[in-house]
């Protein structure tokens, strides 16, 4: 077992890790985050995507050991950056029925809120790309491409208003 | 009839949207683990068919951290079939002993282990010896019905009589008819390939167990554990989290027996969550279906007679007798005969899944009409507008009428409640311009350079439930401040069960969605709610929902006739206030009428309505559909691309549209995978599954298809709540036919699902 320290939502958490634990594992399983789903273990399906430094990474093909002083963000850390309010993804998701059973929903936002910050205005085929590598075995695709695009919108009125 | 609704009808939010796009909802495989709780790792058959000769667990209860093993020397024996019906139980494979000396299939359960951690749950399996010897397997379901094929087990044949329907004369049917059409259709393997891992948590305090688990079926499991361990229901209690997909896949499951056993053995909470591998290649698949069409039409259109041979696949334990209730009732005739014959193989054991029996004999059924159309030379939209299904037909191959039969030794007939099929085709044709596009059998609608085009249509059936899934008991309390506590038995697996039923409570109640709240999933507080299938929630379970909310609104009523000094009948509830109709401003909210004590009680009322309700068969009521697709088919690479696809739906009264919005989109990308590319590759030599994950099983992405359009013909269902009829599996039915029938045109070839380039290559060589 070897000692780490991981930094998810700005917290920090000392967890005790073999070598060849996947982050997705270790945050699941060890430091208790559910959020972060498990669904191929293989990096085929996008469910346990989470920000690695920023970035949109499939959680399940990384070590955990690696990511010891790393900033981790997971889908239980998108309302705290808001200021404890649901993130204009959230809300869009949820009014416009961007999800079916939940599973993939975390996944999918993660990777959106990506989007966003760095295309605050994508095309559709854009946010199609981005969530490319998430499945939804619901076959939801129509009203998350809807939830991500009215999401970008919302979220630019309210800069204009700014 | 239509009535005027103000929840009914509207695309609220789902009512647990907001756990699930926060990462709170807790599927089984989130819940917290339990005091000294260890896990358990399955030791697995790599032999499609044997005999457990030896077996030494020695080395793995002696490695630190084992707190037990099982194997079949354990003897854990189901004495009872489960759920108290006639009805072989085919989520558990019903087969004896839990783990078996003699092994049936690759992934088959040899032992189960649980340690302290997963880590060492699975070095103590590496630990056991097993000494196999191997016995003749059997893969082909033809080859399994013959008399000196291999057993695929020892409890009971390979197939058992068929089960039968027939009416008319089907001899006198063929000998009336001017042509008769036959045809056999075998399609691929389809996996349910939810994205969530089937878990749970066994734990024994006494003699009492309880169970953690995601599922769509938490009393089938209830019944299913008592009758397996042999104790009173009120010594099992099964909590039911929600799924993460579902499809028919997370029913009851050997995989839950097992831990309950282990955990006994353990005396500890036990938990075993699956891989990947496992959810694909052990619990359940689709039936592979091998079936035998023949129609008899007249030469002016009019179908005659129709009989079927349908074989299902079951794998090694799934069950030998199971006639599908949904079998694709698409066309009334004077004459048929259908005939269902369940067969054991040696390979992953099947089962229902999402549009079960239907996906399957309608396809079957559509490309021999398809045929039929050519042979007459008639409009496929037209063929299917003279012989449809209507409204009041019968339902010759229903399974209530196999149930009657077993259980009363009668015939009794059901009869069609609503049927919209007509308004589905013919709107289906118009948005795809049928009319300019189809240019006849064979025959692309249009041909630019390499690339042709072809349209293709096909409709389906599927039921709103069937009476013997069993009554639902159902409570709506309502709080002190005008909200309400609904208590429910449905299951939670994407369906927004939640959500739809108490939509339907909020209507009865006078009151909005949000005041409703959901109380489900423990088999001690709900009462019965029969497994949520067969797409039974809006047309079968809702029928009790309403009944509990009129029964609370009774009271309520009554209450505030006492508050308002007027006559019961004269009041009604809207906008969470009681009034007096006709003079509306005498009136009281529901708050204060709840929290306001009553002169003579001297106490505020509390509210509490309540309905048991089983459903009377005679009346059954099916969703309708007609899809219709556009594919280009590129002839130099063999791919096929589709262009358009329009999805018509007869669903009754849509009570969510957004909800069914997604069901349908959820069938067409299920459909489009089972059409293309999701095919479960069994390897020949050794029965093992070739493709267990995402990477090799290719489930459809968001960026693989066009969105379909998406429409909804809102046939009032006079039996339905507000009525509505189901959904949720009808979804997938229509689909493949309506792209077979696309390719067909395109090229000239029939092909069937999965339709990959390779088929497509042939047949276009064949062609040329």
């Amino acid at each position: 077992m070897n000692a780490i320290n991981l930094k998810i939502n700005n917290e920090h958490y000392d967890v005790l890790v073999k070598p060849h634990w996947s982050l997705a594992y270790v945050i699941r399983e060890k430091v208790g985050l559910t959020g972060t789903k498990t669904g191929c273990e293989m990096g085929t399906c996008g469910s346990c995507t989470l920000l690695l430094d920023g970035k949109p990474v499939f959680s399940c093909l990384r070590m955990a050991i690696d990511a010891q002083g790393c900033d981790i963000r997971t889908i239980e850390g998108v309302e705290e950056e808001n200021n404890g309010e649901l993130h204009p993804l959230q809300e869009a998701f949820i009014q416009d029925h961007g999800m079916q059973c939940g599973f993939c929903t975390p996944g999918m936002i993660i990777a959106a809120k990506h989007l966003l910050e760095h295309n605050p205005d994508p095309t559709e085929l854009e946010v199609r790309e981005a969530i490319g590598g998430h499945l939804c075995r619901c076959g939801t695709y129509i009203r998350i491409v809807r939830s991500i695009l009215n999401a970008a919108e919302a979220m630019r009125n309210a800069q204009a208003r700014q | 009839m239509t009535t005027e609704t103000s929840v009914v009808g509207k695309s609220l939010p789902l009512l647990d949207a907001y756990e699930k796009v926060t990462g709170r909802l807790k599927y089984a495989g989130d819940l917290p683990p339990m005091h000294h709780m260890h896990h358990a790792k399955v030791l697995r058959s790599p032999y499609a068919h044997a005999k457990v000769v030896h077996i030494d667990t020695s080395a793995a209860e002696a490695l630190p951290g084992v707190s037990a093993v099982i194997t079949h020397k354990d003897d854990i024996t189901g004495k009872k079939k489960t759920c108290g019906s006639p009805w072989h139980d085919f989520s558990f494979n019903f087969r004896g002993p839990m783990i078996s000396p003699e092994v049936c299939y690759v992934g088959d359960e040899v032992a189960v282990v649980s340690a302290v951690d997963e880590e060492i749950a699975k070095e103590a399996i590496k630990l056991i010896e097993v000494e196999y010897e191997e016995l003749p397997a059997v893969f082909d379901m033809e080859e399994a019905m013959k008399e000196d094929a291999p057993q695929v087990h020892p409890w009971g044949p390979n197939s058992l009589p068929p089960s039968l329907f027939e009416w008319g004369d089907i001899g006198k049917g063929f000998d009336e008819a001017d042509h008769i059409i036959e045809n056999r259709i075998s399609l691929g393997n389809q996996q349910h390939a939810p994205l969530d891992r089937n878990a749970c948590i066994a734990h024994w305090e006494g003699g009492s167990v309880s169970l953690w688990t995601s599922t769509q079926a938490l009393f089938w499991i209830r019944d299913a554990v008592t009758d397996f361990f042999e104790l009173s229901p009120s010594k099992v209690r099964v909590y039911s989290t929600p799924t993460g997909g579902s499809f028919g896949l997370w029913w009851g499951n050997n995989f839950m027996l097992l831990t309950i056993a282990i955990a006994r053995k353990a005396r500890r909470p036990v938990r075993l969550v699956l891989t990947r591998d496992e959810v694909q290649t052990t619990v359940k698949r689709r039936e592979k279906p091998l079936i035998d069409a023949k129609i008899g039409i007249t030469k002016d259109g009019k179908m005659v007679s129709q009989s079927y041979r349908h074989l299902m696949d079951n794998g090694a334990y799934g069950n030998k007798f199971d006639p599908y209730q949904s079998v694709a009732d698409i066309y009334t005739t004077e004459h048929g005969r259908v005939e269902f014959i369940g067969v054991a193989t040696n390979l992953l054991p099947a089962g229902c899944m999402r549009g079960v029996g239907d996906l399957t004999l309608a396809y079957a059924i559509e490309q021999t009409v398809d045929m039929a159309a050519e042979r007459v030379n008639m409009d496929p939209v037209e063929f299917h507008l003279k012989n449809h299904w209507k409204t009041g037909d019968i339902c010759h191959t229903s399974q209530e009428v196999v149930f009657a039969k077993l259980l009363f030794n009668k015939n009794p007939t059901v009869e069609l409640t609503s049927s919209g099929l007509a308004e589905c085709i013919t709107r289906g044709a118009e948005t795809i311009d049928w009319k300019n596009k189809w240019k006849g059998w064979g025959t692309p609608s249009g041909v630019d350079g390499y690339k042709i085009r072809g349209v293709g249509m096909g409709i389906s059936t599927h039921i709103s439930g069937l009476a013997f899934f069993g009554f639902n008991g159902i409570t709506v309390k309502v709080n002190p401040d005008g909200t309400m506590a609904l208590t429910t038995g449905i299951g939670r697996m994407g369906q927004a069960g939640d959500t739809t039923q108490a939509m339907v409570c909020a209507e009865v109640m006078g009151v909005e969605l949000e005041d409703i709240s959901v109380v489900d999933g423990d088999s001690e507080v709900c009462g019965h709610t029969m497994v949520t299938f067969g797409s039974n929630g809006m047309h079968m379970v809702a029928r009790a929902t309403k009944a509990a909310a009129e029964h609370a609104k009774e009271q309520v009523l009554e209450y505030a006739a006492k508050h308002l000094e007027a006559n019961p009948a004269d009041l009604d509830i809207r906008n969470r206030r009681v009034f007096v109709k006709g003079s509306e401003e005498r009136g009281v909210t529901l708050k204060e009428l709840m929290s306001t004590p009553i002169f003579e009680y001297l106490a505020a009322p509390e509210v509490i309505g309540s309905a048991s309700k089983g459903v009377e068969f005679d009346k059954a009521g099916k969703m309708m559909m007609a899809d219709f697709a556009e594919v280009e088919i590129d002839t130099r690479t063999a791919q096929m691309k589709l262009i358009k696809f329009v999805a018509v739906h007869d669903s009754g009264t849509i009570v969510n549209p957004a909800v069914c919005e997604n069901q349908v989109a959820g069938g067409y990308y299920q459909s489009m995978g089972f059409s293309t590319t999701e095919h479960l590759v069994f390897d020949d030599e050794t029965g093992a599954i070739l493709n267990p994950n995402f990477m090799d099983y290719k489930l459809m992405g968001p960026l693989d298809m066009p969105d379909p359009e998406i429409m909804f013909e809102e046939v009032y269902d006079e039996h339905g709540p507000f009525g509505a009829k189901g959904i949720g599996e009808g979804v997938t039915c229509a689909v493949p036919i309506a792209i077979s029938n696309a390719v067909y045109n395109a090229i000239g070839v029939r092909l069937d699902p999965p339709i990959t380039p390779d088929k497509i290559l042939q047949a276009l060589k064949s062609k040329s």
